[in-house]
């Protein structure tokens, strides 16, 4: 019998966004975000890996013990890296998937896969679990695109191929510790919208 | 043989530090940081890991780095090699040393499954091309680990004050620690010299 969770399928999305909240998994937005398209392509390969990933490996039986476990979960995810880096470049192109390079693979040790799974989404049933991953990934996914519009538009006055004017640049912002700022201070200020919202 | 070793660590603790460099790792590191045991348990494992597992890096780039689906593959071929040395390690800790197997069950599985070891992979596949030294892998492998440690230290001491009542409590914790890893790798940055890379 699974133990009850507390909790809404949405709380992925915000209250446990895994980038800006709980800080899990910032390396490929930090580092590899640095405009829409790679923001996008990374995305892209998060969800068809955590989605598929966490609905598979729900089926590796619990009596095994974790030790075991965690290497299976690690196994699926960078076996189905495969099919989502294919799908990704054909959508993509290839320049794009380059330009990002090791931010992709590095996905498949993703906190969603590893250890939501058995703290939280492993004790839920089979649809609800699948709802819950989906709030984490529209999470994840929120978090990455809007550091990656953000920086595409004071790196190079753009969102993806529409110019838009801006009154200074910042180039800087496409570095790691430029990455580390700018996701920085969007956690702050989701923290601070979070704790207002709790507030009121 | 050993110049190459110690090249090839520096630049993995120096110039091209997993953390502040590549931000590969830092959710980890922001976990560790909390206590000095952690970060030094963590930051073992991690070197453990990283240096064995670029002895096998060192022998997959001399027979698979032509091959057109190593990149691809790879992710899965190095998730193997953890795996087999996370369980024979496992194995030997718990037959000899049962205190220590206790001690390091509760998060050895998180240190050895993330981002900077696998990342650390990566990276010596990435700078030590096909037909490098032996040394020099496992130099790199060897820094990643005690990259990862200079860059726990130095979060580690700072982490009282990142916590503190006079952070802004929206800013408190992982935001303002998120700024000052960017600082310190901005630090970094300045230090190795832009104009090079």
């Amino acid at each position: 019998m699974s133990k009850p969770i507390k909790g809404r399928p949405s709380d992925g999305l915000f209250r446990q966004n895994i980038v800006l909240m709980s800080g899990l998994l910032i390396g490929p937005v930090i580092a590899g975000a640095k405009d829409f398209y790679s923001a996008a392509a990374i995305s892209l390969v998060f969800s068809l890996i955590t989605f598929f990933s966490v609905a598979i490996c729900r089926i590796v039986p619990r009596r095994l013990v974790y030790t075991v476990r965690i290497i299976l979960y690690a196994i699926v995810s960078a076996a189905l890296y495969v099919p989502a880096y294919l799908i990704c470049r054909n959508i993509m192109g290839e320049e794009i998937m380059v330009g990002v390079g090791i931010y992709l693979p590095l996905l498949v040790v993703n906190h969603v896969i590893l250890s939501k799974t058995e703290t939280r989404l492993f004790h839920l049933p089979y649809f609800q679990m699948l709802r819950d991953v989906l709030g984490y990934i529209v999470g994840f996914v929120g978090a990455c695109m809007l550091t990656g519009i953000i920086r595409d538009i004071f790196v190079n006055a753009r969102i993806g191929r529409i110019d838009i004017e801006v009154g200074f640049l910042v180039p800087a912002l496409e570095t790691t510790f430029g990455g580390f700022i700018v996701v920085g201070i969007l956690a702050g200020v989701c923290r601070g919208i979070y704790n207002r919202a709790k507030r009121d | 043989m050993l110049s190459s070793f110690l090249t090839a660590a520096l630049l993995a603790i120096l110039l091209q530090n997993a953390i502040f460099e590549r931000a590969i790792g830092a959710n980890i590191l922001i976990y560790a940081s909390r206590r000095k045991e952690q970060v030094i348990g963590f930051a073992v494992v991690i070197t453990y890991v990283t240096t064995l597992a670029s002895v096998v890096a060192w022998v997959l780039s001399l027979y698979l780095s032509e091959w057109a689906y190593f990149g691809i593959l790879m992710p899965l071929l190095y998730i193997l090699v953890i795996s087999v040395i996370y369980i024979l390690s496992l194995v030997l800790v718990w037959r000899f040393f049962p205190n220590l197997f206790r001690k390091i069950t509760t998060y050895v599985h998180l240190s050895v499954f993330n981002c900077s070891v696998l990342g650390g992979l990566f990276l010596i596949s990435f700078y030590e091309q096909h037909g490098g030294e032996l040394s020099r892998f496992i130099g790199f492998g060897f820094g990643t680990g005690i990259g990862f440690l200079a860059a726990g230290y130095l979060l580690y001491i700072a982490y009282p004050r990142l916590n503190s009542k006079l952070v802004p409590a929206a800013f408190r914790g992982l935001p303002i620690t998120l700024v000052y890893v960017g600082i310190i790798s901005l630090a970094l940055y300045a230090f190795v010299g832009y104009a090079t890379r």
